[in-house]
């Protein structure tokens, strides 16, 4: 029970600290508006999305229509919203393959047997090359275009990203003192990896997962764009775009509310991530660091000291010596 | 004396380096090394450096580059001044689809057809703007009492590009090869059982049963007329005797035809040079006629037209053409073989708003014959919008709001994704459920074309008397109908073209009733060009594009 409410005290904590960051606070509100408006388009949009009026297409925007009708007499509110549900899932899908796919592959690279380790790395570089656009055109041949293509290629390609970007700091933890101290204790690999290696590379992974989560939406309009992202009648922002885009001429405000709404989603995950690495680590954080003395009595006492010194061989300090000696 | 060569040797190079060294070195000199400053020989050489700073060098470059530049740009300003000048001598043409080479037998495409008949080759018979059988290279034709005879009198001295003469030998070359070779179009001469010359103006063919048809098919590939002897690459180049020449053409870029010097006729070119440019991309084609690239833009989609039309300069008009958009329904379908389904779709859906999204210009269609075909009757009456109408007949077939009517919708990308929603939501208001698909155009062409595997599938066949496609039961449609067959028949064998309109009408009106498909509109192609542009052709130039007559009044 003490553990859950020093989760929620370090959640809250962190938080706090990132609201009083400019940054911090911009992500927060528009990623906070886009649940608000994910979740309220479950259950309501203004005009109904099947509901199109070939009389008014094109519309300016309106008490009825407030951004307007798309180039089917479509209310433009109303699928952006349902858009924002759409883009929400196939960001917390591909944020959760990715992880997923980058540690395994991580995993691999960090083996003991040595070339398995080194043909991990061979091939992540090769594979590295492959552009996701080609990947989701061949996934799309077969399968047609759907979500899960967007999430298979983007989760795939940003995986490989993440693995490859993640070694370095991974290698060190995995040659460093503690770990070894915990091999020849007989602690098992899939330990050492999930309890050392992953909480030191965290704030690597915080960082490439928020870039992920920021890349796959421009991949998502980019995609549907070219007509192997989201199947048509689905909506998503890509959609919205791709469909007034060729109208850019003639109504370019159509144009500007799905591409203004993609930017500021991107620009906030991006500054998301970036916050969150900062205000997360009980380094750069003194207040955190404060909870962690005051609330962490229940936790081990090595986790403790683990803040005030630099050296040590926690798990949480490690986070200080990659950081001190990526830096 | 030494200590001032040294001193002032070091100096040197470093004004040699760049300004920004020299200038610290000499405002640091001029602070804290004051020794040095009253040396008088060193001071003469200072200042000997001082008298040409290096803001003047960056004065020069750029005065140089300006010279340059806009030596560049007044020169670029003559020539095109001196190319506005020449506009009546040339005028460019934007398009839209390109023809993949030039090989009218063996290349397939309305695209071909478009640029080269009429233009560099000629037929026995032509088509005008109404899609009517006018004389080309025969001046006159009779046909006998049974319809099975035809003779055609050609004009005297005619030839072609390469000075070869033209007579009925070429045509009865020319015709006999497409049937051997069975060269694209060939099934146009399906019934033709001879042609042979009688002289050298007259040429008769003999057919193994009367075709009604046979006159309009002579207008397209079919009645082409190629020189024997002209050796070529026919994939980059053309040999007619129409009034123009081609005379560069670059796939996917441009086609360049020039007047033809030796022309015959009477439609001599009034443009010396016509530039096609292919344009796949709306906006790309828009600046093109905005910038002056090219006067003329056929097609422009027509919602996209006002950002041209207001222009006072650009003129935007839409002509008359035979595409029909055709929701076809698979007629042997697991649901759509109930004709009350069917039947209910066609009244659930509003064409007057599909037109209306689409920007007005196309027309209502009622069946499957266009104004411009023989056979038209105006049957938009049979299927109104009814939404009612549509659930009374949809609730008969057993379907209701508990278990709704679900469909699958697949067609090719290339018309958008706008009439796939719009007729989603047209049908949800009745209550069926369409899943629409929008696929690769090869992808349709698997599924639906060759292995009829849809419910409901979007074509726009642009073809002119094409109503064969109703009597064919094989053809994607599933439709088979013995009596609309048996009318068909009738009307391709009568011997008159007011039976044979007739025949046509009566099919139609039965197919239409039927409803395996809904014509959810008209095409009608709208071009764009400048004010100075006259002679453009409107109607059917997607097919039929003519050129002889344009010219830029510039």
């Amino acid at each position: 029970m003490t553990s859950v409410r020093y989760a929620f005290t370090v959640m809250r904590v962190v938080l706090r600290s990132m609201w009083r960051r400019a940054e911090g606070r911009f992500s927060l509100l528009v990623l906070g508006l886009w649940l608000l408006v994910s979740l309220v388009s479950m259950f309501w949009t203004p005009w109904s999305l099947w509901w199109t009026d070939g009389y008014h297409v094109w519309q300016k925007p309106s008490m009825l229509h407030i951004l307007g009708t798309d180039g089917s007499g479509a209310d433009m509110v109303s699928w952006l919203m349902a858009g924002s549900r759409t883009n929400l899932l196939i960001c917390v899908l591909t944020i959760v393959v990715t992880a997923i796919f980058g540690l395994l592959l991580l995993a691999a690279m960090l083996v003991r047997a040595t070339m398995l380790a080194q043909m991990s790395v061979v091939v992540i570089d090769a594979l590295i090359s492959l552009p996701t656009v080609l990947l989701a055109l061949i996934l799309a041949v077969p399968f047609g275009p759907s979500v899960a293509v967007i999430v298979a290629a983007c989760g795939f390609g940003y995986g490989l990203n993440l693995a490859r970007i993640a070694r370095p700091q991974a290698l060190l933890v995995a040659r460093s003192g503690y770990v070894e101290a915990a091999m020849s204790n007989g602690a098992r690999a899939s330990r050492v990896f999930l309890g050392h290696v992953v909480p030191n590379i965290r704030p690597v992974l915080v960082v490439q997962l928020s870039m992920s989560a920021g890349t796959v939406i421009l991949a998502e309009s980019g995609l549907t764009y070219l007509g192997i992202g989201v199947q048509s009648g689905v909506p998503s922002w890509g959609h919205s775009l791709a469909t007034s885009v060729s109208f850019i001429n003639v109504y370019p405000l159509t144009v500007l509310w799905s591409g203004l709404i993609i930017t500021c989603v991107v620009l906030a995950l991006n500054l998301f991530g970036d916050a969150l690495r900062d205000c997360a680590d009980p380094l750069s954080n003194a207040e955190l660091r404060s909870i962690r003395q005051d609330g962490g009595a229940g936790q081990s006492s090595g986790e403790q000291q683990s803040s005030s010194e630099q050296q040590s061989s926690s798990a949480v300090l490690g986070q200080g010596v990659t950081r001190g000696s990526g830096q | 004396m030494a200590e001032n060569l040294r001193s002032g040797d070091a100096q040197g190079t470093s004004t040699e380096t760049t300004g920004s060294i020299h200038d610290e070195r000499q405002t640091s000199e001029q602070s804290a090394d004051l020794p040095g400053s009253t040396d008088d020989s060193l001071n003469s050489y200072q200042k000997r450096h001082r008298s040409t700073p290096p803001w003047v060098w960056i004065v020069a470059v750029i005065a140089a580059v300006a010279i340059a530049a806009g030596g560049v740009f007044a020169y670029r300003h003559a020539n095109s001044s001196s190319s506005v000048a020449e506009t009546s001598q040339s005028i460019s043409i934007g398009l839209k689809l390109a023809p993949t080479n030039l090989d009218i037998r063996n290349e397939a495409g309305a695209a071909l057809d478009q640029v080269l008949i009429g233009n560099v080759y000629e037929g026995l018979v032509a088509r005008n703007s109404e899609n009517a059988v006018v004389p080309a290279l025969a001046k006159s034709w009779t046909i006998s009492k049974d319809a099975k005879t035809y003779t055609f009198t050609l004009h005297a001295g005619e030839r072609f590009s390469n000075g070869d003469a033209l007579d009925s030998k070429d045509v009865v070359w020319s015709l006999n090869s497409l049937i051997d070779n069975d060269y694209v179009n060939a099934q146009a001469l399906a019934n033709v059982e001879s042609v042979s010359a009688d002289g050298t103006t007259t040429v008769v063919l003999k057919l193994k049963a009367p075709d009604a048809a046979l006159l309009w098919n002579l207008t397209g590939r079919a009645g082409l007329v190629l020189d024997e002897e002209a050796h070529y690459d026919a994939k980059t180049q053309a040999i007619g005797s129409g009034p123009y020449l081609v005379d560069s053409f670059k796939q996917n870029e441009s086609l360049t035809l020039k007047a033809n010097p030796r022309y015959w006729g009477s439609h001599q070119a009034k443009t010396h040079t016509v530039v096609l440019r292919y344009i796949t991309d709306d906006n790309a084609a828009i600046n093109a006629l905005k910038s002056n690239n090219v006067q003329v833009l056929a097609p422009i989609t027509a919602n996209l037209s006002s950002s041209v039309s207001n222009d006072g300069d650009v003129v935007v008009k839409a002509g008359n053409d035979t595409d029909k958009f055709v929701l076809a329904f698979n007629s042997t379908g697991p649901k759509t073989a109930d004709k009350r389904v069917r039947q209910a779709i066609r009244y659930a859906i509003d064409n007057k708003a599909l037109i209306s999204s689409r920007g007005g210009a196309d027309e209502l269609l009622g069946g499957p014959i266009p104004s411009l075909d023989p056979g038209y009757e105006d049957l938009t009456k049979l299927y109104p919008f009814n939404q009612n109408k549509a659930k009374e007949l949809l609730s008969e077939a057993g379907y209701s709001t508990s278990k709704p009517l679900k469909l699958d919708f697949e067609y090719a990308n290339i018309y958008g994704t706008e009439i796939g929603d719009q007729l989603r939501s047209q049908l949800k208001a009745v209550g069926i459920d369409l899943n629409v698909k929008v696929v690769e155009f090869s992808a349709w062409l698997n599924d639906v074309y060759t292995n009829k595997n849809y419910d409901l599938s979007l074509v726009d066949h642009n073809e002119s008397h094409d109503f064969n496609a109703w009597a064919n039961p094989e053809y994607y449609f599933n439709y088979d109908n013995k009596q609309v067959q048996e009318l068909y028949a009738k009307a391709v064998s009568s011997t008159s073209d007011a039976a044979y309109e007739s025949y046509l009408k009566q099919a139609a009106r039965l197919v239409s009733e039927d409803a395996p498909a809904d014509w959810l509109f008209n095409y009608r192609v709208t071009t764009a060009y400048r004010k100075s542009v006259t002679g453009f052709p409107l109607n059917l130039n997607q097919s039929l594009l003519p050129l002889w007559n344009v010219q830029n009044k510039a």
